[in-house]
């Protein structure tokens, strides 16, 4: 468990304000109170339940947060997900509360207090500072959480004799019950558990019978494990709308790297990632970040969302943000000693992701060839190389083949005849040359050759009709050049280069 | 600390990744230096897109992984794969504008690709669109990740930052004389091309005889099945002349 949690969560989210003297606030304008405080501002004297300015008069310096559900959320997951690294079995109690099955994790750990640092030193990681129990019975082992020098260890049927010097309060009984045991003189658990059974049923019904049977260390609620979230979630409410990027940014970052901490835990990368803006004054902006292969690289997921953003802003300020990161397993790469290195999978999904974002889509690919006769047909496909042979193969040598550039879009031309051969020929201006000509080609033609004739999807509504020539012009220079048959426009489409 | 990936890169890659051109690797002692920016400046139809191809090819054929970084859109990929690229292993990126290639260059050779070509195309590159810095940056990158970056560029681009710097001149179309000799021009076809390759600056350290040498002669042929597509062509032309030739006579002699 986690003591003082929703501040715990508060702090996670915002690791800054650690060893300041911050308070955390319920309610508001004069109804706010203090719900939690941290070390720095329990010295000065406040407690909970002071009012804010009954704080203020002992620390004028006192750093305020209201109590932020999302943070709060976003820890408890962190706390389950700390849980599920030892143990299958996994009970969300809510509050900084977990409850884990222990049963069969003596081989891995001999001694439960060993058991009870590991969970107590992987929750610090994430920026938890918890405190654990373990018993049989999930009230002992809550007590014991409580107790100071975590981890204390319940031994099996000593629940009894370990709750009974302690105060009855520690068992959370309703107040109304409190009250009777007030009057009959019972202080400790142990006075309590004394009582004949029957005799505390007849007096204080179902549920003073039920927290008999707790006193006597027979707990009957049994562990009910959780089902394990799609996607892990990070993310916070701010305290005053952001307007900008940047800080938006840095509150992010954060929460990256919280999300990158768990999901190397679970030794997975994020193959999907939900980002979800609540607006000022109302509304909500969610979109979602769809990832080449799964990746873990926070610089990675950042850019992506600061490239979503700058790419279609939310149009309002933000006052909360969520970011959800759907699990996948990382690719594995496997190392030759005698083939050339592959490309570790993990860097490669994080530069492929990188390069989408930068490129835009259809900009990034394996090329692939493509059916047809169109010159400047092509298609793209998700780059996903196989594996390297096991040894290094010799390439060819002495091929020396000529190679076109080809132009996209093909750039129109002016052209002379003589005849039917091309004369003289000169680039016309055109939109993708801003005006002017996309390509620097003009002069009288020294050699051409043609017509190569090209028929293709006359079944469509663009179809190609078009006579190839291949020339070479006097200042230098190998074209292909065609006339699109039904228009009677001169095209460059390719270079011989 | 090595990793097992370092020892298998640094033990047995080779140090030289072929061009596939024999008069270019010989220039070069090898092939294009990994860890190094080599640039290769010239005209339109110097050559120089065809050399970069062949370097692909010839990279992708010995199960590396090689990357294309095409801002002008060029890349021609079934001609690429005619000539013997393995197109799996090809990352092609057409970045809109020099500044998204970069980028993406940048990025590419910190991932791992043996080879990464950046071609700037054939318009003229304004230097005052881009830093120098830009290629320093570069090869410091293509140095420290054992990549081989091989710049195209229509004139010199890369400054100092380049270890190699080759141009190609006096390119000549060759055309099949045979056919111009009893064919109209228009009839004669496209053999090849080739081009003078010369080296301005090589700051590699000479390993051979080879090495000492500054020109070298660069002979491209057409790709087979393109050649041979316009054969055929061209014999079908020769049969409808000759029909036309005998119906022109028929028609005469019935007139007649």
């Amino acid at each position: 468990m986690v003591p003082l949690f929703p501040l715990a969560a508060r702090l996670r989210s915002e690791p800054a304000l650690r060893d300041e003297a911050v308070v955390l606030c319920e309610g508001n304008g004069t109804a706010a109170h203090v719900v939690a405080a941290t070390r720095k501002a329990r010295k000065a004297g406040i407690r909970p339940g002071f009012t804010l300015p009954q704080a203020r008069a002992l620390l004028p310096d006192l750093l305020t947060r209201a109590r932020d559900a999302e943070s709060e959320r976003a820890a408890q997951e962190a706390l389950l997900d700390v849980a599920g690294t030892v143990s299958p079995r996994v009970e969300d109690a809510g509050d900084g509360v977990v409850y884990l099955d222990a049963e069969g994790l003596e081989r891995l750990f001999p001694d439960e207090r060993d058991l009870g640092r590991a969970l107590i030193a992987a929750a610090k990681r994430e920026s938890l500072p918890a405190r654990c129990g373990l018993a049989s019975s999930k009230l002992a082992a809550r007590v014991a959480a409580t107790l100071p020098d975590s981890p204390v260890v319940v031994p099996a049927g000593g629940e009894a004799a370990f709750l009974a010097p302690l105060p009855l309060v520690k068992l959370d009984p309703e107040a109304e019950i409190v009250e009777t045991l007030a009057r009959w003189g019972l202080a400790s658990v142990g006075d309590f558990a004394k009582l004949p059974a029957a005799d505390v049923a007849s007096r204080l019904g179902a549920r003073g019978h039920a927290l008999h049977e707790i006193a006597r260390g027979r707990d009957p609620r049994p562990l009910v494990p959780r089902r394990p979230p799609p996607g892990f979630t990070e993310g916070m409410e701010l305290e005053w709308p952001l307007v900008t990027l940047p800080p938006f940014l840095a509150l992010a970052e954060g929460a990256l790297e919280r999300l990158e901490r768990r999901l190397e835990a679970e030794a997975v990368g994020c193959a999907r990632l939900d980002v979800s803006l609540t607006l000022e004054p109302e509304g909500c902006d969610t979109r979602t970040i769809e990832l080449p292969a799964p990746t873990r690289d926070v610089k990675t997921l950042l850019t992506l969302v600061r490239l979503g953003l700058e790419g279609r802003p939310p149009g309002a300020a933000v006052t909360g943000f969520s970011l959800t990161a759907h699990p996948d397993a990382p690719r594995k790469g496997q190392l030759t000693l005698f083939g050339p290195a592959e490309i570790s999978p993990d860097r490669l999904a994080t530069a492929l992701a990188k390069l989408f974002a930068l490129l835009g889509p259809g900009r990034a690919g394996a090329p692939q060839a493509v059916d047809g006769h169109r010159p400047e047909r092509f298609a793209l496909v998700p780059f996903a190389p196989p594996p390297p042979p096991a040894a290094r193969r010799a390439p060819r040598t002495g091929r020396g083949l000529l190679s076109v550039r080809v132009l996209r879009p093909a750039v129109p031309l002016e052209v002379l005849l003589e005849g039917e051969r091309p004369a003289s020929l000169r680039a016309l201006a055109s939109a993708e040359g801003g005006g002017r000509p996309a390509l620097d080609v003009a002069g009288p033609v020294r050699v051409a050759s043609g017509p190569w004739r090209l028929e293709e999807g006359w079944w469509q509504e663009t179809p190609a009709f078009r006579a190839y020539w291949d020339v070479e012009l006097s200042g230098g220079g190998l074209y292909r050049i065609f006339r699109d048959e039904p228009g009677g426009e001169w095209f460059a489409d390719g270079v011989y280069d | 600390m090595t990793t097992a990936a370092g020892l298998s890169r640094g033990r047995f890659a080779p140090a030289y990744l072929p061009t596939g051109c024999e008069g270019l690797d010989r220039l070069l002692g090898g092939g294009l230096p990994r860890g190094a920016l080599v640039e290769m400046s010239g005209r339109a139809s110097s050559g120089r897109f065809s050399v970069a191809l062949s370097a692909l090819a010839a990279t992708t054929e010995t199960g590396e992984a090689a990357a294309l970084v095409d801002p002008g859109d060029h890349f021609d990929p079934q001609g690429a794969a005619a000539a013997g690229a393995d197109l799996s292993r090809v990352l092609w990126l057409r970045p809109r504008g020099l500044k998204m290639a970069f980028a993406a260059a940048e990025t590419v050779l910190a991932t791992g690709f043996a080879l990464v070509i950046l071609d700037l195309g054939l318009a003229h590159v304004s230097r005052r669109r881009f830093d120098d810095a830009v290629w320093l940056r570069l090869a410091r990158r293509a140095r420290f990740h054992d990549a081989a970056l091989f710049v195209l560029a229509p004139y010199r681009v890369t400054g100092v930052a380049a270890r190699i710097v080759l141009a190609a001149d006096a390119a000549r179309a060759g055309w099949n004389r045979a056919c111009l000799d009893h064919w109209p021009q228009s009839l004669s076809l496209l053999d090849g091309l080739s081009a003078r390759l010369v080296v301005e600056k090589n700051l590699e350290k000479t390993r051979d005889m080879h090495m000492k040498e500054k020109t070298s002669l660069l002979n491209l042929s057409l790709l087979e099945a393109l050649q041979a597509g316009k054969e055929e062509r061209k014999i079908c032309l020769e049969k409808e002349e000759k029909e036309r030739e005998g119906a022109g006579s028929a028609l005469s002699a019935f007139g007649r």
